[in-house]
């Protein structure tokens, strides 16, 4: 079938225009994988014309919190390899409720880590990756992801607390300290 | 063979306290620096998921007070003035919480207690921000804290550069300037706050409450520095602690569940670990949270052993 056509009909029936025609269309397309990128990426649109995504507050942290919860979490970090899969859950629920919408930094840097070059005492240090714990203060404005779902009740209530006590934590030395501690608070706000 | 080895034993035995000498002399020089030293600069921040530029300046006032000023240049304008280790005013995302910090007094280094806990070393000599520096190591004696990798300008001994590393070398974070310049005069109105920076309610003393819960174990050098009663979420009091080696830091949070069902977690973003593990006491279950930038099961020993006042005798 003609693409252009089969996406006129899927905006169309975005804007509740379609006739039954297009409508039939779009549901014989609707196992379609591209098909079902292409509706998302136009929902997604969609809101951000009508501001609705627009929310600078995010229920980012609570889609993450929710993932890491569903991983097993070993008593000890046991180097880069292991946390790999937690960044990829991480980001891939990032991505899930984003969908390019705001340019996430968190998940960003952990995709491109810099890397050393030169004279460097102390042996070579690559970079710890760690999943992106706190990505944003949870409000529920944004439906949870699927991967969510199951394990929010019991993260909410370190939902709730945590971003607050990392804060403080940061705060008490950063902001009567000098460059360094000031910079580990202020990374926090980064998001 | 054997005499070779043993002869190269013997100088690695003889070797080190003069390098620990002398590791020691540059941290002392840092500490007077850090009080004294007029300086602007450029420099980054990078830990896991983040890297932010900042631009610092500070600068020795005719009342012998040092003004400092602190200024996130990408992103959010997060800026923090400060004059004599307190702070005027905040602006951005780090002003919210701000009311009721207790501001505990700042940090003085003290190289002979930090030669307890972390071994001195110097290794050898580096350019950072363009300029000559030496490099410090700090390696923990025990596994309870992290190492530090200080690159200390060589003309004033203020650090150009400070990397964390885990026990298994991996690096943590990263502070380094990429401009400095403790020479020049600059004008004093940059230290002037921008509009955005909102004036903090200097408190008199901070209020010191008695905890109610202490820790049974402590990691070797880590001393209370501070305790606060909070409001968190839901108005409910929350418990606040701050320990510190001279060097590394941990927070311990209390707060009652109020009869919600919670259970244990375990995060790690960047350099800092946030272990939060349920405790039953007699009125109730509490969550005790230890968030610090200290190894995953130092942090767990801690909250492990954190319990009531009541009915439980301190034991060092």
């Amino acid at each position: 079938m003609n693409r252009e056509a089969l996406h006129e009909s899927l905006s169309a029936v975005m804007d509740n225009e379609a006739d039954e025609l297009e409508l039939r269309r779009v549901l014989a397309a609707s196992e379609d994988a591209e098909m079902r990128a292409t509706w998302s990426r136009y929902q997604v649109a969609r809101a951000a014309m009508h501001k609705e995504l627009l929310e600078p507050r995010l229920d980012v942290a609570g889609a993450v919190f929710a993932a890491l919860d569903k991983e097993p979490v070993p008593a000890r970090r046991l180097g880069a390899w292991p946390a790999l899969g937690r960044v990829a859950v991480a980001a891939s629920v990032t991505l899930a409720v984003l969908v390019g919408v705001r340019f996430y930094n968190e998940a960003d840097a952990t995709g491109a880590q810099l890397v050393e070059r030169g004279a460097i005492p102390a042996s070579v240090m690559p970079q710890v990756q760690e999943p992106a714990v706190l990505a944003g203060y949870s409000l529920g404005e944004v439906e949870q992801p699927q991967a969510g779902r199951s394990a929010q009740g019991a993260s909410e209530w370190h939902q709730q607390r945590l971003p607050s006590y990392l804060r403080q934590h940061a705060q008490e030395a950063g902001l009567s300290e000098g460059p360094l501690p000031y910079a580990r608070a202020a990374s926090l706000e980064n998001r | 063979m054997r005499a070779l080895s043993i002869a190269l034993l013997l100088s690695a035995a003889l070797v080190p306290p003069a390098f620990a000498e002398e590791a020691g002399d540059w941290l002392a020089r840092l500490a007077k620096a850090d009080q004294q030293q007029r300086f602007h600069g450029t420099f980054v921040y990078e830990r896991n998921g983040s890297f932010s530029t900042h631009r610092v300046w500070r600068q020795l006032g005719a009342d012998g007070k040092m003004s400092e000023r602190l200024l996130q240049l990408d992103g959010a304008e997060q800026e923090i003035l400060k004059v004599d280790g307190r702070v005027q005013c905040i602006a951005g995302g780090m002003a919210d919480q701000v009311e009721g910090a207790a501001f505990w007094p700042s940090r003085v280094l003290d190289p002979a207690r930090l030669q307890s806990f972390y071994e001195l070393k110097m290794a050898g000599h580096s350019r950072i921000a363009g300029r000559q520096a030496v490099v410090l190591l700090l390696s923990p004696r025990d596994q309870h804290r992290y190492g530090f990798e200080l690159h200390l300008d060589q003309e004033t001994a203020l650090p150009l550069k400070s990397l964390l590393l885990n026990e298994k070398g991996l690096l943590l974070e990263r502070f380094q300037f990429a401009e400095f310049d403790p020479s020049a005069e600059f004008d004093s109105s940059s230290l002037l706050p921008g509009d955005a920076c909102r004036p903090v309610r200097a408190r008199a003393e901070p209020v010191s409450v008695k905890a109610g819960w202490h820790a049974q174990w402590l990691p070797p050098g880590f001393e209370l520095s501070g305790v606060v009663e909070r409001k968190g979420a839901d108005d409910a009091p929350v418990v606040f602690m701050t320990y510190a080696d001279g060097l590394a830091r941990f927070s311990i949070f209390v707060e009652s569940l109020n009869g919600s069902s919670v259970e244990d977690a375990r995060h790690q973003l960047g350099p800092t670990v946030v272990v939060s593990r349920r405790v039953t006491a007699p009125e109730g279950d509490y969550m005790i949270t230890v968030v610090g930038e200290i190894p995953f099961g130092t942090a767990e020993r801690v909250a492990v052993s954190l319990s009531a006042d009541e009915g439980v005798v301190a034991s060092p």
